[in-house]
C-alpha cells in the first residue's frame, strides 16, 4: 500500500489572506458580540474613546523613535540576579507597591477580623458593620480598646482603671462603664488596632 | 561531648472543640462535641463530653437521647476554620525551633536539642502561653530524648491536671516511673489488636514492653515494634520524616535546601507532595474532602522578608485522585505565591480523611445481627466493586444517608477567620 505522496491543497485557509492582526481602528483584533438596543449609544461612545486612545497610544509610539546619533554612555549592569544573595542596587529604583498588611497586620498569626455591632464605642469611630482589626498577641494595658468575652458574649470596650479597680469603659454617654468584680464572667479576647470603616 | 537530643510533641487540646469555643466564648465550659462529615459521628469532645463516657467515634444516632438530657452543643465540622487555626499554631511554633514536623492538623514535632537544657519546663510553659494568648488554642508539651518519649510525655501532660500540661522525661528514673503507670496500648504506633497480643504475652505497660529483649521483638513481630522498644529506652531511631500519616490527616511537606523563588518551582514540589499523600489515601483505602496548602520562607532569617500564607479548599467530591489533589493545590498555590520572597519550606495538608466507603453505609452493615453480617460482607464487596468501578455514583448516592437522624445539630460554624462575610460579631453595648 502507498500512501500520498501530495499534500492537498484545496481549501482551508491561505496563509496571509485577509487583515493583519491588530490592524483594527483598535490596533487589536475584534470580535462581533450582540448587545441590547439601549446600550448601543454608550458602547460606541466608550469605543470611540478607546479609538483616540490606541491612536494616542500608537502616535506616541512612533513618536519614540531612538536617536541614532545619540552619544554612548556606559551604565553598570545591575543585575537582579547576584549569587551572593546581596540586594540588587537596582532594587532601590523599584517602585514598590503598598500592601495594607503591612499597615494594618503585624502579627498574622494572632490577628482576627471581627465585625462591630451597636453604638455604644461610637466616640472612639467604631460604627455598626465596621471591621475591627484584632492583634491577641499584644498586652492590654490601660487606655486600649479591646475585645472581651463578657457573660460569653465578644463585646468591645475601652480599658480604664481607677483605683486598682479594672472597669470596661464605652465610648457614648447613652451606655454606663462597667466595674470588673470578682466571679464576673470575664475575659480578656485581643487588643484592637484599627477600625476598617466604608464612608 | 554532644548535648542530650531533646524532642518535643506540641498537641493542642481537643483541637477542633477548641476551634469552635476561640469564636464562641459561651460555650468555653459547656459540653460541645464536633462531628464528621455527613453529620455522622463525633470526631471531637469537649472535657465535659469526655466525662459523659461518650467514645471517640460514637454515631450521633446512638446517643440522641444524652445529647437532649445534657444539652451538648454539636457542630458539623468546618474544616476551612480548622485548618486556618492549624496553620496559625504551626507558624508560632517555628519561633521555638529552628526544626520543625508538622505531624497532623493539631501536633508538631519540635527538636529543642540544647536549647532549653536549662528548664524544659519553664520553656514548655512559655510555648503553651505564647499559643494560648496568641491563637486562643490550648497545648500540651511533651518532651523526650526521642519521638516516641516525647508522645508518651504528652500523653501524661494531658492525662495529669499536676503536670500543668508540660512533662519532660530527659530523667530516666522520671522515665521507669511513668511507664510503669501508662498501659501498653497507649504507646504511639500501638493499636488496640497489637496490644491484646502483648497482652496475651503479659506485656501489659509501657515498662513491660520497654524491658523486653529488642532482636525477640523483632523475631516475634517485627522491625517497626523493635523500634518502638529501642525509643523507648531513649534510642532515636525515628527520623524526622517527610511524609506522615494518621487515621485523620496526612501531612507532606519539606524544607529546601535551595530557596526557591518561582511559583512553578513550588508548583513542581507541591505536586510531588500530592502524589506520596495520595498515595498513603489509597494505600489506607481513604479519601479526602479537604486539602490545605501552605508556603513561607526563612522564619529564623532576620536578613530577608518574612512572608508565611495559607489557604485551604473543601473538595467537591472527597476524592484519592492524584489529578485532582494537584490541580486543587495549584489553585491554592496561585492565591498565595508572591514574587520576591525566597521560599525555603512548602507543604500540603489533608484532613477531613474518611473511608472509601461512606460511614453512613458502614452503619448500616453493623447491626449485632447474624442474619445480617453474612449480607453484609458480600454487600461490602458489592460496594467496593462498584466503587471501583463507579468511584461517584456511590458517593453521590450515600450523602442523604446521615440525614436520618433526628437529631438537632447546630450546623456548620462561620468561616470566622476565611470569609469576610463570616466574621465574629462583637457587641457594642
Amino acid at each position: 500500500m502507498t500512501l500520498p505522496t501530495h499534500k492537498d491543497t484545496r481549501g482551508g485557509a491561505r496563509s496571509g489572506a485577509g487583515r493583519k492582526k491588530g490592524s483594527s481602528v483598535y490596533g487589536e483584533t475584534t470580535q462581533a458580540i450582540r448587545v441590547p438596543e439601549s446600550m448601543i449609544p454608550e458602547l460606541k461612545n466608550l469605543l470611540q474613546q478607546r479609538q483616540q486612545q490606541s491612536q494616542q497610544t500608537r502616535v506616541s509610539f512612533e513618536t519614540f523613535q531612538p536617536d541614532r546619533d545619540a552619544p554612548k554612555t556606559a551604565l553598570p549592569l545591575f543585575s537582579g540576579k547576584v549569587a551572593a544573595g546581596f540586594p540588587s542596587p537596582a532594587d532601590d529604583y523599584i517602585e514598590k507597591t503598598l500592601d495594607l498588611n503591612e499597615l494594618l497586620v503585624q502579627r498574622p498569626a494572632a490577628t482576627f477580623f471581627v465585625r462591630a455591632e451597636g453604638e455604644s464605642m461610637l466616640g472612639a469611630g467604631i460604627h455598626p458593620n465596621d471591621i475591627l482589626v484584632v492583634d491577641r498577641s499584644l498586652e492590654p494595658v490601660t487606655g486600649k480598646i479591646i475585645i472581651c468575652a463578657l457573660n460569653g458574649e465578644l463585646t468591645v470596650k475601652r480599658l480604664k482603671s481607677e483605683r486598682d479597680v479594672i472597669v470596661l469603659g464605652a465610648e457614648n454617654p447613652a451606655y454606663p462603664d462597667i466595674v470588673v468584680q470578682d466571679g464576673m464572667d470575664m475575659v480578656i479576647w485581643g487588643v484592637v488596632t484599627n477600625v476598617i470603616h466604608s464612608v | 561531648m554532644p548535648a542530650q537530643p531533646r524532642i518535643a510533641l506540641v498537641d493542642c487540646n481537643n483541637f477542633y472543640v477548641s476551634c469552635e469555643r476561640v469564636f464562641r466564648p459561651d460555650l468555653s465550659i459547656k459540653p460541645v462535641a464536633v462531628l464528621s462529615n455527613n453529620d455522622g459521628c463525633i470526631v471531637a469532645r469537649s472535657p465535659e463530653v469526655k466525662a459523659l463516657g461518650i467514645k471517640m467515634g460514637t454515631p450521633v444516632y446512638q446517643i440522641s437521647r444524652l445529647i437532649k438530657q445534657h444539652h451538648i452543643t454539636l457542630f458539623s465540622s468546618n474544616y476551612t476554620l480548622y485548618a486556618d487555626m492549624s496553620a496559625r499554631v504551626m507558624t508560632l511554633l517555628e519561633n521555638f525551633s529552628p526544626t520543625l514536623e508538622v505531624y497532623s492538623i493539631d501536633e508538631s514535632f519540635l527538636d529543642l536539642t540544647g536549647i532549653c537544657d536549662k528548664d524544659p519546663l519553664a520553656y514548655g510553659q512559655n510555648i503553651r502561653r505564647t499559643i494560648a494568648q496568641n491563637t486562643g488554642i490550648p497545648v500540651c508539651v511533651g518532651m523526650g530524648p526521642t519521638k516516641t518519649l516525647a508522645k508518651l510525655a504528652n500523653y501524661a501532660a494531658k492525662k495529669w491536671p499536676k503536670t500543668a500540661g508540660v512533662v519532660d522525661l530527659a530523667d530516666a528514673e522520671r522515665r521507669a516511673k511513668l511507664m510503669r503507670q501508662v498501659p501498653v496500648k497507649e504507646i504511639w504506633g500501638i493499636g488496640a489488636r497489637l496490644a491484646q497480643r502483648l497482652n496475651t504475652l503479659n506485656i501489659l505497660t509501657a515498662w513491660d514492653l520497654a524491658n523486653q529483649p529488642v532482636d525477640r521483638i523483632q523475631a516475634q513481630f517485627n522491625i517497626v515494634l523493635a523500634r518502638t522498644v529501642m525509643e523507648l529506652n531513649g534510642i532515636a531511631c525515628l527520623m524526622m520524616d517527610e511524609v506522615v500519616a494518621d487515621k485523620q490527616q496526612i501531612v507532606c511537606s519539606r524544607s529546601f535546601k535551595r530557596r526557591l523563588t518561582e511559583e512553578d518551582e513550588l508548583a513542581e514540589a507541591l505536586a510531588e507532595f500530592c502524589s506520596r499523600a495520595a498515595e498513603k489515601l489509597r494505600n489506607q483505602h481513604s479519601v479526602t474532602g479537604a486539602i490545605s496548602v501552605f508556603i513561607r520562607t526563612n522564619p529564623h532569617n532576620a536578613q530577608e522578608p518574612y512572608y508565611q500564607r495559607s489557604a485551604s479548599m473543601i473538595l467537591p467530591q472527597a476524592t484519592q485522585d492524584t489529578r485532582l489533589l494537584v490541580r486543587a493545590a495549584k489553585q491554592l498555590l496561585k492565591s498565595l505565591f508572591k514574587t520576591g520572597y525566597r521560599y525555603q519550606k512548602c507543604g500540603v495538608q489533608l484532613s477531613d480523611i474518611r473511608p472509601a466507603t461512606q460511614p453512613g453505609q458502614d452503619d448500616l452493615f453493623l447491626y449485632d445481627d447474624q442474619n445480617h453480617t453474612n449480607n453484609a460482607a458480600v454487600l461490602m464487596d458489592t460496594v467496593d466493586q462498584i466503587n471501583r468501578r463507579f468511584h461517584k455514583a456511590i458517593t453521590v448516592a450515600a450523602t442523604g444517608l446521615g440525614q436520618r437522624w433526628q437529631v438537632s445539630i447546630n450546623n456548620k460554624s462561620s468561616r470566622y477567620t476565611t470569609e469576610w462575610s463570616e466574621l465574629a460579631k462583637v457587641k457594642c453595648c
